[in-house]
Parts: C-alpha cells; structure tokens; sequence
C-alpha cells in the first residue's frame, strides 16, 4: 500500500478513534505506519506482537563490550553492536502491551533498537483522552548486538517525519468527526423554533470550523505524497503539515464546543472522544512551535529570493 | 498534486523563474505586494504573451496554448509570488477568456480569444453597482432591444481598470420575472463607445485602480450578447469558481513575507521570530495545497464552487493575518513615504490593501453561507 492510501486509513482511525467502531479498534497506528515498516527496513527480526515506537533524546548509550585498544576518532568502539542503555522514554503510546522500537543517537552514531518493556519499570500514564502513554524507566538495559541496528541519518529522519504526519493525519480525522458531529448538531438542534444551523452567526463559526479541517486534511495529503516521493527529503512539507495541523487544533475544538453548547463539554457527547485527542495530539510527535521553528530555520537560512521555491518544493 | 511534479511542470516553472529573474534586472518585476490589483503593465503583460502565458488555458484554435488550469496555476503562482505587474491582462485572462471559451459564439471567440493571448486585448469586469453588491441578483443596469442590438442604462461600481482597458463583460437586465436570479444577461461592451463614461473611485491610498461605469444609452449590436439571453445568472455563478481559488486569493501579500525573510537574513533571528515565521509558511503551504485541488477539479471538469469559496476565505484572510503577524515579527512603523521597496514601504502598502483581501470576489461571510449549506447538505445525505 502506497503511503497516501496508508495515510487514509490513518485519517479513518483518527476520525472513530475512542468510538468503539471497528476501525478506530484497529491496530495501533505507531505500530503499522511507523514502528513496523522502520524496523523492517533496518531489518530488524522482532519478536510477535503490537510494536510501539519512541525516538528518544538524553539517553545515556553505551557500548556493551567497548574495545578497550580499538580507540577511532568518534571514541570508543564496541567489540560488538550491543548496548546497554540508562534513561527515561517518556509516555510513549501504549507501552505497557507493546514492545517499544526505539531510535536514539548511541555512541556510533544513529541506533534502532527494540525495549521490551517488561524488562523496565513501566509508569503507566495517560494523555487527556485517556490514551494509554507510558514512561519507561531503563536501568542498565542490555541491547543484544543482533538487535541493535545502526541506522543512516536519513533513516532516522524519516522515522521522525513518519512520526508527526501519523499524527497529524489522526489529527485530520478528529478534525473530521468534529465537523461532522456539529453539522449533525446544528441541523437538528431547534431553539427560538428554528435549527440552530439556520442564524447567520452559527452559520459563520461553523464555516471556519468546517474550512480549518479542511485546511489540515490537504496539507496532510499533500505531505503524504512527497513522502511517497521523496522520503526524507520531505522534511519541508511533513513539518509543514503537523504544524498546521498543531496549529489548527484550537480554532476547531473553540468552534465544535462553542456550537455544540453544554452537551459538548459533558459525557453525553462523543465530541470530547476528538477534542481530546486533538488537545492531545496537536503536543505529540512534536508541536507546532517545534516544526514551525524548523520551518522558519529552513526559510532564514535560504536566500530570501528562495522562499518561494522552499513552499512550492520546486527548485 | 502528483501532476504539478510532471517533469513539463517543472521546466515551465524553471522558465518561469528565468524569465522573472530577466524582468527583475530590468527593472519590471519589484516584488510589490498586491501587484495583480495594481501593477498595471501592458508591455510586461505582452512580453508575458509572447512566451505562451496569457491564456493558457485556452485551445491552441483560438491562439491559446492548449494547456490545462493547472499549468497556468504554475505560471500566475510565479507571477504573484514574485510580486510581478499583471494586472492589465488580469481579468481577460482570468475570466473574460474561459468566459468567452463557454458562452461566445464562434465569431466572438475568434475575435476576442486570439486578441487576449496576445497580450492586446485587455477586460474589465462590469457586474457589481450600488444597490448590487453581494446581492448580484439585483442589478438594476437595463439592456433594452433595438433595431440590430441592444442599448444599455445603467452605472457599475467598483469597476476595476475601466480607464485603461478595451471591453467589460457587462451584467444587465433584459426582462422582469418574479424570480430575480431570471432575466438577466451578459454583454461584451467597448469602453470606447459613446455613451460610455468613466469616473475615477480612488482608493484610501488615493491610488485609482476602480470606477463608477455609466453607461448612457450606450448601444451594444446583437453580436456582444454573450451567452443566451436570459442565462445571465447562471453563466455568472459558474465563472466564480475561477474567480475565487487562484493563487491571488492567498498570495496577495506574499512579497512582503519575502521582505521580512531579506530583512532578517541580515540578522540572528530570535527563536520566538523562527517560530512565527514558519507557522505563516505552514499556513501558507496548507492553503496552497488546497486551492491547487480546486485547478485540479477544475481541469477535471469536476464542480469545485464550494470548494472555492473555502479557499477564498482561509486564503484572504491569511493575506491580512501575515501583514500583521510580519509586523509582530519586525515591528516597524509603516511608512508609504519611504523610498519604494523597503521594509517599512512595502508593510504600508500591504497594510493599506488589506480592507480589500477579505471583501473582493464576494465577501467571505457570504461565501461562509454557501460553504455551510453545501456541508450540511452533504452530511443529511450520507
């Protein structure tokens, strides 16, 4: 399957998510867009099961078996590729029933390696839709040299782009169901006799609503074709795409509730099952400051004259 | 847009730049914001012509280069995005063309179509007046019959470039029904014709690019009805499509984003000033994805008003959000008075057009009625 129909499926899954319907129950999306097909690319054989994904930072890497006379001008090397690894992988999606595909810098450069987490202290945690987001405390964790895999910058790279456009394509489907939900609502909520999706204000609120959404699914689908295209080198529009996205987040869960009135913001309705996850998601993966900083790095660091090639990825 | 990475996409987008970077050692292309509205160039727009980018859309028969919206997408996105004078063949190339291309008889076609990818032939746009603003079903400009044509009363306002151009494409009334929306038609009129007078509409910069448009009894022969009589709304309503998603409706003030971007390039930019630099990027690439779905649709032949009107209001706002927000980034006094093409002139400039970004081409809350009918439509449906 191509990477835009990939990314429809994960649009699918954000936009039922929490539902109980079938496609929101489906497999993890860390483990089918992300975690999986990375570690078959650095060609890791894992264990069965749901995998899960974290690219760490502040780890502490070592060489398990470091050769003590083999000193190279990046420092120590390893006898072999084992490691052993101190350090916190903070609320990564679902640990507790997966293993963790980690991606870290270790001391030869850019690593791959499975956590099985029954080998750490599993802090069981939550985001605010009650997503399962696990911390894992590593003490001394041994890495077996056949599954530590060092990997190319660009590898690493892509795991991080694959990273935020899941989540920003989830994101697009929460977008959706809010969208859905309120056009639902309005049509069929009657107060001073009249639908509420007949006064010209409502009509305006849910105008933007219905645009903003419509605003992240095309810079999602957009992003996802240059990454079919261009794999890690779609580092321009991917940023692009999960900072619209984060950025978006505000302005569509303000008008959903605001339109939904005081049945939004209670059990009664399934619109807190997208806000939710899109007040949670829009920080996951990297938020908009993150890859909006890139964004603006990128442009401040071409000519000025190059700005415009930079936003149409034409050179 | 897989079509826009067609290997023929590309080199015209590179011959674009070549050609822009010419013009810009010449002295033509300043990267002025606004420049579609204002930059009125006749010679830039022939030399624009004479390379095949004026009506581009149209079929080779009719001079045109036979080529789909999406390649002058790529053309019209260069040109505004370099801040480039397009405005003289703006409308005739925008509208009065693919206008003419649905509506015209054959005589019209070959007489107008050729003229206008040549770059010698320029249009106006007669339909808004006084009392028909967003409302549009109530022009009152009359088109009575007469021996061999029609005689046309009436005023248009906010008629751009009337002053400098050859024809408009006039919206008038030609019978009364009950329902508004019937008995109205479309006439291609000479602004050179007696009866036709032209009174300047200057802007709160004092700039004149609008008019009022009187036509005094002016007499329009059987041949400029364009279209059927009678079918006025509807031709109307179907061009607004391509009125509404083009790169012009997001890319109004995208010169002055390049002004800031050379302005900080100088210096260490801050953090706080990467981070909102590059959400406008972000902004702006998602708005452009989703107009370049509608020239897509557009060359698909699929219906695309909505969709349109969807891109008319994120993109027009946008052009007003980035003045104020490249404002926050550098914060400068605006001055109009500074030498042309620096920072603080070209924030005036930008600064002083953006009570228009929002209001022209149908005023976005309008389009924000047709946007929400045409959702909920869809939503009871599925």
């Amino acid at each position: 399957m191509s990477i835009p129909q990939q990314l429809a499926r994960v649009r699918t899954a954000g936009c039922t998510a929490g539902t109980g319907s079938a496609a929101g129950s489906a497999p993890l999306t860390e483990d089918t867009f992300v975690a999986r097909p990375l570690a078959e690319r650095a060609e890791l054989a894992l264990r069965e099961g749901p995998l899960t994904y974290c690219l760490a930072t502040g780890l502490v890497i070592r060489w398990a078996h470091p050769a003590v006379f083999h000193v190279g001008p990046a420092g120590t090397m390893g006898d072999d590729a084992a490691l052993r690894v101190c350090g916190t992988l903070p609320r990564v999606p679902g640990a507790r029933g997966a293993t963790v595909l980690v991606a870290a810098q270790g001391p030869g450069g850019p690593v791959l390696f499975p956590v099985d987490p029954a080998r750490t202290s599993v802090e069981t945690g939550a985001n605010l839709a009650g997503e399962p987001r696990d911390t894992l405390h590593l003490s001394d964790y041994q890495v077996p040299a056949e599954l530590a895999r060092p990997v190319t910058p660009e590898l690493l790279s892509e795991f991080e782009l694959r990273a935020a456009l899941s989540r920003a394509a989830l994101m697009a489907g929460a977008a959706q169901r809010c969208v859905q939900l309120t056009v639902a609502h309005t049509a069929t909520r009657i107060q001073f006799g009249r639908p509420l999706g007949h006064f010209q204000a409502v009509k305006q609120e849910e105008a933007r609503l219905i645009e903003e959404s419509a605003l992240v699914g095309a810079a999602v689908e957009a992003a996802g074709e240059a990454l079919e295209r261009l794999g890690a080198e779609a580092r321009f529009e991917v940023a692009a795409a999960k900072a619209q996205a984060s950025a978006s987040v505000a302005e569509i869960a303000r008008i959903a509730h605001q339109l939904h009135g005081a049945i939004g913001f209670t059990e009664l309705s399934e619109l807190r099952l997208a806000t939710t996850r899109l007040w949670s998601w829009r920080d996951e993966d990297g938020d908009e400051a993150y890859w909006s900083a890139r964004l603006g790095r990128a442009a401040l660091t071409q000519r000025p004259e190059q700005l415009w090639s930079l936003l149409t990825g034409a050179n | 847009m897989t079509a826009l990475q067609s290997v023929q996409t590309l080199e015209l987008r590179r011959e674009v730049r070549r050609f822009l970077s010419e013009e810009r050692a010449r002295g033509t292309v300043l990267g002025r914001p606004d420049s579609w509205l204002t930059g009125w160039h006749p010679e830039f727009s022939r030399r624009l012509a004479e390379r095949g980018w004026v009506g581009m859309a149209l079929p080779k028969e009719y001079g045109g280069g036979g080529l789909g919206f999406l390649a002058r997408v790529v053309v019209i996105e260069e040109l505004l995005a370099a801040g480039a004078p397009v405005s003289a063949h703006w409308v005739a190339d925008r509208q009065a063309a693919p206008s003419i291309l649905n509506h015209g008889s054959e005589e019209q076609k070959k007489r107008f179509l050729p003229a206008i990818a040549e770059g010698r032939c320029f249009f106006s746009i007669g339909m808004s007046e006084e009392q028909a603003g967003s409302d549009l079903a109530s022009v009152q400009t009359r088109a009575e019959r007469v021996a061999g044509g029609w005689r046309l009363t009436g005023t248009k306002k906010w008629t751009g470039g009337a002053h400098c151009n050859d024809y408009a494409i006039v919206l008038a009334r030609t019978s009364e029904h009950e329902d508004r929306h019937q008995g109205l038609s479309q006439f291609i009129v000479d602004l050179r014709a007696p009866g036709v007078r032209v009174e300047p509409i200057r802007l709160l910069t004092g700039e004149h690019t609008f008019n009022y448009f009187h036509l005094d009894g002016v007499e329009v022969p059987d041949g400029m009805l364009l279209g059927k009589e009678g079918d006025g709304w509807a031709q109307v309503t179907g061009e607004l499509a391509f009125e509404r998603s083009g790169p012009e409706r997001y890319l109004s003030t995208f010169p002055l984003l390049v002004a800031v971007v050379r302005e900080l390039s100088d210096k260490a930019a801050t953090a706080d000033q990467q981070v909102r630099l590059g959400a406008l990027m972000a902004r702006l690439y998602a708005v452009r994805q989703l107009s370049l779905g509608v020239a897509a649709a557009l060359d698909e032949g699929r219906p695309a008003d909505v969709q349109a009107a969807l891109v008319k209001d994120l993109g027009t706002r946008l052009e007003g959000e980035l003045v104020h927000e490249v404002r926050r980034i550098l914060p400068v006094a605006a001055d109009a008075g500074a030498t042309p093409g620096t920072y603080p002139e070209l924030l005036a400039l930008a600064l002083l057009h953006t009570p228009a970004y929002t209001l022209r081409g149908g005023t976005n809350e309008i389009l924000r009625g047709i946007i929400t009918r045409a959702v909920e439509h869809k939503e009871q449906q599925s």
